[in-house]
């Protein structure tokens, strides 16, 4: 099998574009780095025959010697070790499995869809939060499970992420999805699942922003919001909910800590809104909402 | 979405090639996170820099998906463009391959500014100044 050397650099921030050059020097292939503490931690990687121990001694030196030249008052902490190449192309896939959430069955893009009653949601996972592996994504597509009047109705989704929440609403009977983030990948990527799951640009629209960006496109008030951000952010997004609604309407919130409902619920009700429903998992909870009569 | 981050994981790569072998692949596999379409969508955002390294920071969250920015090219790139020069000195100590300016100095520090942990432009231009004689360029006054 064969082996890569890792080699490991600890030094402060401000070495860290010279230890990036030095690795230049020698036919690197990039960097990797994460703050550890007070330091950067800084890796690279070269194929086990590009060097003997010996001459990675002499690489490390020249690290020490980059760090002295620079004045950093630190010395780095350079360590080298061999491990085996791994077919990384594919290897993060066993993180992922077909997942049971309410009606749904989240199921990989790259794995066969199971045989199975529940509905199948094909997801390519990860360009976007949103792949059924927290709580409040599994609090949101439960609540959708139960909602009553998503088959036929238009909803916006706001904060739509991997387009999770807009495509389940699709496979249970909703009409037309207008899903919005503020992300640019999320955009992609929703884009990118609502075609794994056969849906049209006609079903799910999808544009970059926020509510703001469906007051301005929406010709009709929708009949359902969701929602799955934070509660910081749902409470600044409550007071414009009358703009794309009607007095029918229905929301289902989520992303939000029971901690937190007491305050979104304030909110809600002194913007015409009553919670109707309340489900909970682990520190999260999700919200049913519905305008108020008046 | 509710978005915790678990990981913050900063790539210094080529801009339109990342594909999964190291870096990527170590670096961003141990967290699940999908490499292929990290892949794809980083070598789309930044198909037009083909020939730059252009770092990218990601966020992974705690439902292993993930986001990115793009980030300021390193310090010895804009070095190497400023004092026209292909390849800086391995032995900088007694090899000088060039120079530049002050001033020039002073633009790639507030350039830089942004992914320099410093205070002000005068210790960001000292940082770049230590980068610049790493690589056996000179900083004319």
């Amino acid at each position: 099998m064969a082996h890569w050397w890792e080699i490991q650099v600890r030094c402060p921030l401000a070495l860290e574009d010279s230890v990036y050059w030095r690795f230049e020097t020698v036919d690197g292939r990039g960097t990797v780095s994460q703050q550890q503490g007070e330091n950067r931690l800084i890796r690279s990687y070269f194929p086990q025959a590009q060097f003997v121990p010996s001459e990675l001694a002499e690489l490390a030196e020249q690290i020490q010697a980059d760090a002295r030249r620079a004045d950093i008052p630190t010395k780095p902490q350079i360590d080298w070790q061999l491990i085996p190449e791994e077919d990384w192309a594919h290897s993060w896939k066993s993180h992922w499995q077909p997942q049971p959430i309410g009606r749904f069955m989240v199921n990989p893009a790259w794995l066969s869809p199971p045989a199975t009653e529940q509905i199948v949601l094909q997801l390519d996972p990860g360009s976007a939060f949103g792949t059924g592996a927290h709580a409040t994504t599994q609090l949101c597509l439960e609540g959708l499970s139960l909602q009553p009047g998503v088959k036929g109705a238009t909803l916006a989704d706001i904060g739509c992420g991997s387009g999770i929440l807009s495509i389940g609403a699709v496979l249970l009977g909703a009409s037309q999805i207008h899903s919005v983030d503020v992300d640019p990948l999320a955009i992609t990527a929703t884009r990118r699942n609502s075609e794994l799951n056969g849906l049209t640009e006609a079903q799910i629209t999808v544009a970059q922003g926020s509510i703001e960006q469906l007051i301005k496109t929406l010709e009709q008030p929708v009949d359902g919001i969701l929602c799955n951000i934070l509660a910081e952010v749902i409470i600044q997004l409550i007071p414009q909910f009358n703009r794309i609604t009607h007095p029918d309407s229905w929301g289902l919130l989520s992303g939000i800590l029971g901690a937190q409902a007491a305050n979104v619920t304030r909110v809600l009700v002194a913007n015409g809104w009553q919670v109707t429903g309340s489900r909970s998992q682990a520190e999260w909870c999700c919200l049913a909402i519905s305008r108020t009569v008046l | 979405m509710a978005k915790k981050v678990v990981a913050l994981i900063k790539l210094a790569i080529p801009a339109g090639k990342a594909n999964p072998a190291p870096p990527i692949g170590p670096a961003l596999g141990q967290h699940g996170v999908n490499i292929m379409a990290f892949c794809k969508d980083y070598n789309a955002r930044t198909a037009e820099k083909v020939g730059l390294i252009v770092p990218v920071e990601i966020s992974v969250f705690e439902d292993r998906s993930f986001t990115f920015v793009l980030k300021t090219p390193p310090a010895s790139v804009l070095i190497k463009k400023a004092a026209g020069i292909e390849k800086g000195s391995g032995e900088p100590r007694s090899v000088k391959v060039g120079s530049i300016t002050r001033d020039q100095l002073r633009e790639i520090a507030e350039t830089k500014m942004p992914d320099l942990n410093a205070n002000d432009v005068d210790a960001a231009m000292n940082i770049i100044a230590g980068t610049a004689r790493n690589m056996g360029v000179t900083v004319a006054d």
